[in-house]
């Protein structure tokens, strides 16, 4: 079984973490992961929810659980499951969660189960929902080489989420060290990567903007350019390779939903035609009569994606694609979720706390382009009441909105501009037309 | 001061007050954009009123070699951009 421990194991050298100016082998990680092996036997064969506290007991544990514990829950800080057969971690020592005279397994080093992982995404009503993975369907693109090995990872994704977790993996599978720099603003992480010596950066686009309005990313000497969580436009890919051009330089379109996605690294947006219906790929690609794109990995998949799936196997991953010439390019969700710089926005989410507002008659929130982020949320709302049409009333409307937003949605969610509209306009089928506004 | 650069400095108070952000004072020639008060965000917000008020967003229009670093950088590429219409 090739588990997280053994194949870490089995590696000839492994790197080093740095996370708050601490630097921490992954030898002692390993070391510490032994230990809770060693410290919890009762542990063996049940199901774990990890909460991230920080990066190394996060990575310990992970280490500890895969191939131990039957199941992986990796909870995000503000994700609580209320299922009362799973083991919280970190330990609550004051809550006996389990009968200790429960006869230990004999080993702690070897494995002992296939640990099905679970990673949370957020759900349209607020509340995640899960998706199942192994470690061979998340570490599938990950491998070690001597090259790789001489790597130096930067960290800018939350480790918790699909994102973050592949380059965890990718960083310590391949013999590599790791910088972490999430909970900082640019300046300062940018001040991290050059002191960390950092060569290989994975971010999404919003994030590469950023890090280039810092005016210092030139300063770093990166050899992997790798973006991922939102569309990759034409000219941000060629700003990073005139900065870095021996810079491999690529980027990745994978849904937590569907596991891993693929990899393109022609430099060039979007993704080549000629890959759909390529069976010699580890994902076939096609794309639906809605012009769906619908991937099918070579792993098992989720259960919860079998509404989702057709009878070939393939998943309605929801991303809308537009093929142009020899080239297939992404839209944005088909759902109408909205991407704000990488950070998911339900629309319908947004639209109920602005219908709180007592005199909101109709709302619609949409995303909007931005050269900077991606996308960005925007509403248009209705108001009742004929006094309405005076412009200091209309302001107290969008103040009281605003207020409710703040108090209730995360500030990614809250719309950028409200506009306050005759009327909002439906589909034939009564549904909301959420047709993104350039 | 020019009457575009003084509609870029008022729309970056507009989006700091709606955002809850504190701008820095002053806000100087060379002061470093991302050490204005004014997050990803807000900068997306600001970049999307002033397309709002002006008509056009230089980071779509402009293949922009550089990103801007400090508001002198900021403000020429939106004069740039101006001088194209």
């Amino acid at each position: 079984m090739q588990s997280f421990s053994n194949q870490l194991a089995n590696l000839p050298t492994t790197g080093v973490i740095t996370s708050a100016g601490e630097h921490s082998s992954i030898a002692e990680l390993i070391k510490q992961a032994q230990e809770i092996r060693l410290q919890y036997p009762q542990l063996c064969q049940h199901s774990i929810a990890i909460s991230y506290t920080n990066l190394n007991e996060f990575i310990a544990a992970l280490i500890a659980f895969d191939g131990w514990c039957s199941a992986i829950y990796v909870c995000p800080p503000d994700v609580s499951i209320s299922d009362e057969e799973l083991i919280k971690w970190p330990l609550d020592n004051a809550i006996a969660v389990i009968d200790s005279t429960e006869e230990p397994p004999k080993s702690t080093a070897s494995d002992v189960t296939q640990t099905t992982w679970y990673l949370a995404t957020s759900g349209t009503t607020g509340e995640p929902k899960w998706f199942s993975h192994s470690f061979l369907s998340l570490t599938a693109n990950t491998k070690y080489s001597h090259r790789l090995q001489t790597l130096c990872w930067a960290l800018l994704y939350q480790p918790f989420r699909f994102a973050g977790l592949q380059v965890v993996l990718q960083a310590l599978l391949s013999g590599a060290d790791l910088v972490d720099v999430v909970d900082y603003e640019p300046l300062v992480q940018m001040a991290f990567l050059k002191h960390g010596g950092v060569t290989a950066v994975s971010a999404t686009p919003s994030l590469w903007r950023q890090l280039l309005m810092t005016g210092q990313l030139s300063e770093l000497t990166l050899s992997h350019i790798t973006l991922g969580g939102e569309i990759a436009d034409q000219s941000l890919l060629d700003k990073l390779q005139r900065l870095f051009p021996k810079a491999k330089l690529r980027h990745i379109y994978a849904s937590t939903e569907a596991g891993v996605g693929f990899v393109v690294t022609d430099g060039l947006a979007g993704f080549p035609a000629k890959w759909l219906d390529d069976c010699s790929l580890s994902v076939a690609l096609k794309v639906s009569d809605k012009q769906h794109l619908l991937i099918k990995p070579s792993h098992h998949l989720c259960q919860t994606l079998a509404q989702q799936t057709d009878a070939q196997g393939y998943v309605d991953t929801l991303d809308t694609v537009k093929i142009i010439d020899d080239r297939v390019f992404f839209l944005g969700r088909s759902t109408g979720t909205i991407n704000v710089g990488g950070n998911k926005v339900h629309p319908e989410k947004v639209e109920q706390v602005l219908l709180q507002c007592a005199d909101i008659s109709q709302v619609k929130v949409y995303a909007k382009k931005s050269a900077l982020l991606g996308e960005l949320v925007v509403a248009d709302v209705t108001i009742d009441g004929p006094s309405i049409r005076e412009e200091t009333n209309q302001q107290e409307v969008k103040q009281q909105l605003l207020k409710l937003c703040k108090n209730q949605l995360q500030r990614f969610e809250i719309p950028t501009k409200i506009n306050i509209v005759n009327n909002i306009s439906y589909d034939p089928s009564g549904k909301l037309n959420r047709k993104q506004h350039d | 001061m020019t009457n575009l650069e003084q509609q870029i400095r008022q729309t970056m108070q507009q989006v700091a007050e709606l955002s809850d952000c504190q701008l820095v004072d002053p806000i100087d020639a060379d002061t470093l954009l991302l050490e204005c008060g004014l997050d990803s965000l807000g900068y997306a917000m600001l970049v999307a009123q002033l397309e709002e008020d002006l008509g056009f967003d230089p980071f779509t229009e402009l293949a922009i070699d550089t990103y801007p670093s400090t508001f002198t950088e900021l403000l020429a590429i939106y004069q740039q951009c101006a001088s194209s219409q």
